[in-house]
């Protein structure tokens, strides 16, 4: 009950969580889109993504945030949220009253107490840093480790263990009161159930500990080092010594050490992809240019860095109280979601441990009220649990998803928490990143347009050559611009990689044209240099062009050829003719309405769209030695020659399609989250399969009909494209029914924040949801995702360490790879907990009968033990590595509330069918072992209290003969390894039917998995080692034991094959009948 | 749901029917396969233990005072019932054996059984002291040794006690506490008693018996005295065992009052 309570408690807690990060999340909403075709893109940086230049804005919720009643309703919220809720409370209001951004440079001076030439003194700074603390991110809370070990200690079954080890002490302490003869059984069998919980939790401890270490990312991301203005001179200051009022230097290359209000910049650019997601470097400068502090270009973030030019600032917050801080606590705040698998196998030890309990408690009452001692009574109740409880499981558990965390390592999806490998597995919903992760992340010339004609260029990932027709004197023209007008170069030393894999210096689509035309014309540098560059206007987004003159590699023309490329519609200005198969012709209506037709159809395939011209300079009017000037532009710029288009995307991989089919016959809705465009998103939905070839949105129906788009039936359409904006302004029953009625979803123009909310959607339709993210301000939605799979390539510490997946190769298709193990394992799971749970009876058994009927002992507890923790752990984790019985990316994501790991039907079948098979097989080989050596079967029946008695030395046979009680004894410990050899063999065949659960074991194929004959092979030269070579170590209690009694089990053992394949037979045979629906688990 | 729950009932009755069946069915056939006369193996017992009669409820000690009847009259009357079957009038079918040797009928359909007479235990044989001595301070407790089946006892095997105070080490016999008398003289134990042959072929066997009667000082009553008593003379049977304290030994304790 108490448990439960605190679960409930932290949950509320962490929906309340969940609020502040909604917030922060609309304070990133995508408001303005500029337009710009051709952006800069720094490929300095480690993100070659080519995300569209959104320039984010807010709307008024940061001022709203600041009126008195919020503050205190967060303040609430967060004092629930956290401990140190007092401290916490009061930095918010802090940040939430940040208006340093209107101040100007005096003012702040003033504020701060200091001065922008002179900085603070020392002392000032000393007092400002133990007011506030270190400018470090205070790591979590966390839990001290002897804290974590002890849970380990007491979680699971370890309870019933310890139960059990405080039983026999007990019992131990009793008899040794009592003087009796051997007491220190009972103490070995307590301090081997101690030993074995230690261990267990020893085992568990060392496997959680390697897989947290969430917020180790963050503090990494502080700058190490920060040049500071202090007693008026430039100092070098560990950036954690960094206070409020400082004066910092920041220069290209830096991250910036604390929120800085900048004060001087020169060509100040930051990229903010760590705190937004965006990677395109936004430009910073004194002005105060917008009311929203993250917003306006005078304040930089801490964590973020400067991509290029230098700045000067005053520190206006540290530490925690920062922008990243606020994330970075809420993260960390935010607790890991209980794993579908922690559920099952939670589920499963309350199963175990209630059967094990009841079963405990009523036999002791049964036997105490049969006028058993209470000490033997509590004897027997140690044996019970013993017998109930799988010991090795959990650690079987464990090893088994490690091992698939290999395999699944091998196919690039590195696992960082272990349970997250099933979890993959029960994935209904996977909400994807576009750029990088569908797509290949680099745009790519995807389409040509001249002659009149548009002709289609390979986008694939690895191209070599380009099939189009290349034999028109237009294209000729046309792949001179390309190569000319282009400032993006490779960077040297490359010539072995293929051009493809080569780094390039430039934007996106400069490279795209750059790799292009390297493909098709070989050497483009030789080619620019033959062709001499005498005058350049690069791009602007004023001019919406890019222009470049250049000397003809014709030794015999002299003229000077200018070549232009940018915007189609500005290009297309500036031309009165156009290149028809090399000739010019003049640009009439019906040439432009071609090029209208062009563009648009080009446009609306998501692509960006690039238009070419060129003229050649009249050589009388322009000389060798003509002077170009850019500034005055003394040459022509109108009446240029239109060549043609070229249009660029990011195209998928190649894997993808296939993948997003896969995940599609799997029953998995693939939804698609990215900050582009809705036509490009839309464009790269379709083509990957996202949005099915046959499936129309709203929007495409209402065109299709002509009719407005709010008449369309809403239900009709299967697709849809939500745009940012929508959904900033929708309220959670609006996407819910969005999430509802669409099979196919794009996201598209979301700022990454936004993923929140979708992920909480999809989560509240009872969904288990796998997200992707790179950015750090992804990591509250890949914590809160139920599986958050971060991107090895692109990814940011913070979002691979906030994930529980990291994806090596940023691939969608190794998802996919990633459910279809996660759903073997899940599978394989089921059939390791069968096979474990089955001998449990056989272990049961032999307490319930030796209490009822009073036979001597048939097994003891330390054999139990050998059985649980020695021969049948090799054979259960093996069979983790059974194949796949049918296609399993054929059927529906698991129900997480119906589909139990642990379900009736598989409890029922092990316990009451092969369980009790194995127990009659073993029955029969103890009473045999008996029986040879004198003592008849009704000879045994009610001896337990005259067998068990030291006193009595003459306990007579069925034939005469006269037993020593030492001599009992040892006859009951070979009926213990008899019994213990019978369980095992008998194991052998549970082993083998649990490869599948509906096939025939031949379908299967009984060698295809050979770690199962490793497994049976130990498992009997385990058993073997027991009997012969431990045989005369009397603590263990085994005995050497003949050799035909290994055999008296072994019909039992194909009886219980054949029994399981009539099972299956009839299982394949009626479906969904009553058999199907009792015997299959 | 009534009919899905007897559909349930009667697939386990008819699966647990069956196994019940198989059970019982191999049982019987694995007891077919058994002789009703020797156990298969006896190997688990190669050497026989000793046991008393009469054995104390109270893990092998005797508390009894001479003079109140009460106190030993469990003893005594255990004693009487033990040695009921060795009375002359139930060993009419039993035959007189050579003394001193091996009695071997592995050729004999019907295995005899040899006599053995209750006067041999002399003072102890209940016939002169009704109270087996624990009236007079002379209790007499009866060594055995177990039955099995095939045993051939080697050399001249006989029983010998000795004795001890329970505070330790010093011998109860050298201070004259007590004075052990054997019956037959020495404790021997006659090898025509053996082999035995089993219940069902040798119905009438009675196992040979030593009486050993403990003349308690005086003197020393009140005292715990502790007595072992082994079988010696036979080399092929064991009596150190380690674990098994009861292997051709007996420890018992007497103490008496007055």
């Amino acid at each position: 009950m108490v448990k439960e309570a605190s679960e409930m408690g932290s949950t509320n807690s962490s929906s309340k969580a969940w609020h502040v990060v909604y917030k922060i999340i609309k304070i990133w909403n995508v408001m303005i889109i500029e337009a710009v075709p051709d952006v800069h893109h720094n490929t300095k940086t480690l993100f070659l993504l080519q995300k569209k230049s959104d320039v984010y804005s807010v709307e008024d919720l940061w001022d709203k945030r600041s009126r008195k009643t919020d503050i205190g309703d967060e303040e609430e919220k967060y004092k629930d949220l956290k401990g140190n809720k007092k401290k916490k409370a009061e930095d918010l209001k802090k940040e939430v009253e940040l208006d340093d951004h209107k101040l100007s440079a005096s003012e702040l001076e003033e504020k701060y107490g200091t001065s922008v030439n002179k900085g603070l003194s020392s002392a000032r700074a000393a007092e400002i840093l133990a007011r506030d603390g270190p400018n470090s991110l205070t790591p979590p809370k966390a839990t001290p480790e002897i804290v974590k070990f002890l849970k380990q200690m007491v979680g699971g079954f370890s309870i019933l263990l310890w139960i059990g080890a405080v039983f026999s002490w007990i019992s131990f302490g009793i008899q040794l009161a009592q003087g009796a003869e051997s007491p220190f059984d009972n103490l070995y069998l307590g301090v081997v159930l101690a030993l074995v919980v230690i261990l267990t939790g020893i085992f568990a401890y060392y496997q959680e500990a390697k897989s947290t270490n969430i917020m180790a990312s963050f503090s990494k991301m502080i700058p190490q080092q920060a040049l500071v203005i202090r007693d008026a001179e430039k100092k070098e200051l560990p950036a954690d010594q960094l206070v409020v009022g400082d004066i910092v230097e920041i220069k290209g290359g830096d991250r910036i050490p604390a929120d800085i209000r900048l004060i001087f910049t020169q060509g100040c650019k930051v990229d903010n992809s760590s705190l937004t997601g965006e990677s395109e470097p936004q430009s910073r400068s004194c002005d105060f240019t917008h009311e929203n502090p993250l917003e306006t270009r005078n304040i930089a973030f801490y964590s973020t860095t400067c991509v290029e030019g230098t700045a000067t600032g005053i520190v206006i917050n540290t530490g925690d109280r920062t922008v990243i801080g606020r994330i970075a606590s809420l993260t960390s705040g935010v607790g890991n979601e209980k794993t579908p698998i922690a559920i099952e196998i939670e589920h499963f030890v309350y199963l175990v441990a209630g059967v094990a309990i009841s079963i405990g408690v009523l036999f002791f009452i049964i036997s105490v009220s049969m006028r058993y001692k209470i000490l033997d009574s509590i004897i027997f109740l140690i044996g019970i649990i013993v017998a109930n409880v799988p010991e090795g499981l959990l650690a079987t558990v464990t090893v088994s998803l490690s091992l698939t965390a290999k395999r699944m390592a091998k196919k690039n999806c590195l696992v960082k928490n272990l349970e997250a490998v099933e979890t993959l597995g029960s994935t209904s919903i996977i909400c994807s990143d576009k750029t990088g992760t569908l797509t290949q992340n680099r745009m790519t010339v995807a389409h040509l347009w001249f002659d009149n004609q548009i002709y289609s260029a390979d986008t694939s990932e690895d191209q070599t050559t380009q099939p189009f027709d290349q034999s028109s004197p237009s294209w000729t023209a046309l792949s001179k611009i390309v190569t000319l007008c282009n400032r993006a170069e490779f960077r040297p030393g490359q010539e072995n990689l293929p051009i493809m894999k080569r780094v390039v210096v430039g934007d996106a689509s400069e490279t795209a044209l750059l790799k292009f035309a390297e493909v098709i014309l070989g050497d483009v540098m030789s080619i620019r240099a033959r062709n001499r560059k005498v005058a350049e206007i690069p791009f602007n987004s004023t001019n919406k062009f890019q222009l470049s003159i250049h000397e003809t590699d014709d030794p015999n023309d002299k003229r000077f050829l200018l070549v232009m490329k940018g915007a189609p519609e500005r290009i297309l200005e500036r031309c009165s003719t156009i290149m028809i198969n090399g000739k010019e012709e003049p640009l009439d209506s019906e040439k432009a309405e071609a090029f209208q037709t062009a563009y648009m159809e080009l446009g609306g395939l998501g692509e960006r769209v690039l238009g070419f011209c060129h003229l050649y300079l009249p050589e009388d009017e322009f000389p060798d030695t003509y002077p170009f000037d850019t500034d005055s532009m003394n040459f022509p710029t109108s009446n240029l020659c239109f060549v043609g288009l070229l249009s660029m995307i990011d195209p998928p991989r190649s894997t993808v399609p296939d993948a997003v089919s896969k995940c599609r016959s799997a029953g998995i809705k693939v939804i698609m989250v990215t900050g582009d465009h809705p036509i490009t998103a839309k464009a790269i939905a379709k083509s990957v399969g996202i949005i099915s070839a046959t499936s129309e949105t709203v929007e495409d129906i209402a065109k299709r009909l002509n009719i407005p788009v709010e008449q369309v039936n809403r239900r009709e359409a299967t697709a849809a494209v939500v745009n940012g904006m929508e959904l900033k302004d929708m309220s959670l029953q609006q996407l819910d029914e969005i999430l509802c009625n669409h099979s196919e979803i794009v996201f598209a123009r979301t700022s990454p924040q936004q993923k929140l909310i979708i992920v909480e959607g999809c989560q509240r339709q009872g969904a288990v949801v796998a997200v992707t993210g790179d950015g750090v301000n992804d990591s509250p939605a890949l914590k809160k995702a139920d599986i958050g799979i971060a991107m090895g390539i692109a990814g940011s510490d913070a979002a691979k360490n906030a994930a529980d997946m990291v994806l090596l190769d940023d691939n969608f298709a190794s998802i996919v790879t990633g459910v279809e193990e996660g759903r073997l394992i899940f599978d394989n799971l089921k059939k390791t907990i069968a096979y474990t749970l089955t001998k449990n009876i056989a272990e049961l058994c032999p307490f319930l009968i030796y209490i009822i009927a009073s036979i001597p002992m048939p097994i003891g507890t330390i054999t139990i033990l050998f059985i649980d923790l020695g021969t049948d752990i090799i054979p259960s984790v093996a069979l983790a590595y059974e194949k796949a019985e049918s296609d399993i990316m054929n059927r529906r994501p698991r129900n997480k509330r119906k589909d139990r790991l642990v379900n009736e039907q598989l409890a029922v079948y092990s316990y009451l069918q092969i369980g009790i098979m194995q127990s009659v097989g073993a029955f029969i080989t103890y009473f045999t072992v008996y029986a040879e050596q004198g003592f008849l079967p009704s000879t045994l029946l009610g001896v337990r209290v005259d067998w068990e008695n030291n006193a009595i030395n003459d306990f007579e046979d069925s034939y005469g003969q006269q037993w020593t009680k030492y001599q009992r004894m040892y006859l009951q410990w070979t009926g213990y390894t008899a019994f213990f050899v019978s369980i095992t063999i008998q194991q052998v065949a549970d082993l083998i039917i649990r490869k599948t659960r509906r096939n025939s074991i031949f379908q299967q194929g009984l060698f295809r998995n050979k770690v199962i004959w490793v497994g049976i092979f130990s498992q009997i030269g385990i058993a073997l080692i027991l009997t012969y070579g431990l045989g005369h170590v009397t603590a263990l209690n085994f005995t050497p034991l003949r050799f035909q009694y290994w055999f008296v089990a072994v019909p039992f053992a194909i009886l219980i094959w054949v029994y399981d394949e009539v099972r299956k037979l009839f299982i394949r045979r009626y479906p969904g009948s009553w058999w199907d629906k009792n015997m299959y688990y | 749901m009534e009919i899905r729950a007897c559909l349930i009932l009667l697939f386990y009755l008819v699966f647990y029917g069956f196994l019940a069946a198989l059970f019982t069915f191999t049982m019987w056939v694995m007891l077919q396969t058994l002789s009703s006369d020797i156990p298969k193996y006896r190997d688990r017992i190669s050497s026989p233990g000793l046991m008393i009669s009469p054995k104390p409820d109270t893990a092998l000690e005797f508390y009894f005072n001479k003079s109140d009847a009460q106190s030993y009259a469990e003893y005594v009357s255990t004693l009487r019932k033990f040695l009921e079957s060795y009375d002359d009038s139930k060993q009419s079918q039993n035959i007189n054996c050579t003394p001193g040797r091996i009695f071997d009928q592995n050729d004999v359909a019907v295995k005899k059984a040899c006599r053995f007479n209750l006067s041999e235990l002399g003072q102890c044989s209940g016939k002169e002291d009704k109270t087996f001595g624990y009236s007079k301070g002379t209790p007499c407790v009866l060594v055995k040794m177990n039955r099995i089946i095939g045993l051939k006892p080697e050399g001249e095997p006989r029983i010998h006690c000795t004795s001890k105070t329970a505070w330790g080490a010093l011998k109860a016999l050298e201070e004259g506490m007590v004075e052990i008398n054997y019956f037959p003289p020495e404790g021997l134990i006659d090898l025509m008693y053996f082999p035995y042959y089993g219940k069902s072929l040798h119905a009438h066997y009675l196992q040979p018996l030593v009486a050993v009667q403990l003349a308690i000082n005086s003197n020393s009553t009140k005292e715990e005295i502790a007595i072992e008593c082994k079988i010696l003379g036979s080399p092929n049977l064991k009596n150190e065992d380690d674990r098994d304290k009861f292997l051709g030994r007996i420890a018992f304790k007497v103490q008496m009052t007055e």
